[in-house]
């Protein structure tokens, strides 16, 4: 049970925006990609995804780039998360029917997969990107 | 962000062995039939869980497999190790590599806490716990064992 390189690049991203870009001060892949020392075509996927869910916006041209869509403060990793890995649940089958051949009602482990994903989903709604990007920028 | 296979088998048909032996043993033959899972398959899980000390298996006409501790004495965060190796929530080499402050950031503030809440979660719960919420579930359904 992991989070993959999408989610722990999509956090990266979205803090080094945090500290490394304004509206009117846009971030070019290139420069994030230098940064973070990862792989621009790599990036350019995920930061597609985070623009799909509303997280950041881009703007073409030669002084194009990429800045938040929203504060920071109003982030959370949890969000982040999300729209890159998709659902997030330990077991499909709290998210939706499967034919595992019992009984939800009945079955001996469900509610407790449902409890193991409410700790992770607590944990990842109580931090924010402004946060992250406090803490990263103080060290 | 998944369990596997192994894992989330092998946890229904440890709570179901638990719940339907109690220094008795029973047989991976029943514990399929009751939980819909292969034969095999869990022959597999229960060579691993036998490794690990969870359980033991007899040998003979009444044989099977039983619980080698009290299910107070086992926790969920024992059999998931087993099954699954220890919960983390990210590849620990990803971690390694916090040469920089954005990813000792995240480390410390987002990967290092989910991994302690969940590891704490699995610590806390006990297989008795389990088995006393799957005979609740099932006695609903006028479904009693005889134990």
């Amino acid at each position: 049970m992991k989070i993959s390189t999408k989610g722990t690049y999509a956090l990266e991203i979205i803090v080094d925006l945090a500290m490394h870009s304004e509206p009117d001060r846009l971030a070019s892949l290139k420069d994030i990609a230098q940064r973070r020392q990862l792989s621009e075509k790599y990036l350019e996927r995920i930061a597609g995804m985070l623009k799909k869910a509303g997280l950041i916006s881009s703007t073409r041209g030669a002084y194009g780039g990429y800045c938040l869509a929203k504060e920071a403060g109003d982030i959370t990793v949890l969000e982040v998360l999300r729209a890159v890995e998709g659902n997030l649940a330990p077991v499909k089958c709290l998210v939706y029917s499967t034919d595992c051949g019992i009984e939800c009602e009945k079955c001996p482990t469900r509610g407790t997969w449902g409890e193991l994903w409410e700790r992770i989903k607590s944990v990842a709604e109580s931090v924010t990107v402004e946060e992250l990007a406090a803490r990263a920028g103080e060290k | 962000m998944k369990i596997s296979t192994k894992g989330r088998y092998g946890l229904r048909a440890l709570v179901d062995l638990a719940a339907n032996g109690d220094n008795t043993t029973v047989s991976l033959v029943s514990v399929a039939q009751r939980q819909k899972i292969s034969l095999n398959y869990l022959e597999q899980v229960f060579a691993t869980l036998r490794k690990a000390g969870i359980v033991k298996s007899v040998k003979g006409a009444q044989g099977g497999y039983m619980l080698s501790k009290r299910p107070e004495e086992i926790c969920l965060g024992d059999i998931l190790t087993a099954l699954e190796g220890r919960f983390s929530i990210v590849d620990e080499p990803e971690s390694e590599k916090a040469d920089d402050n954005l990813r000792k950031t995240l480390n410390e503030m987002v990967w290092d806490r989910i991994n302690d809440s969940v590891n704490q979660f699995l610590e806390e719960r006990t297989l008795a716990e389990l088995v006393e919420n799957y005979r609740r579930l099932n006695m609903q359904e006028g479904n009693m064992y005889y134990i």
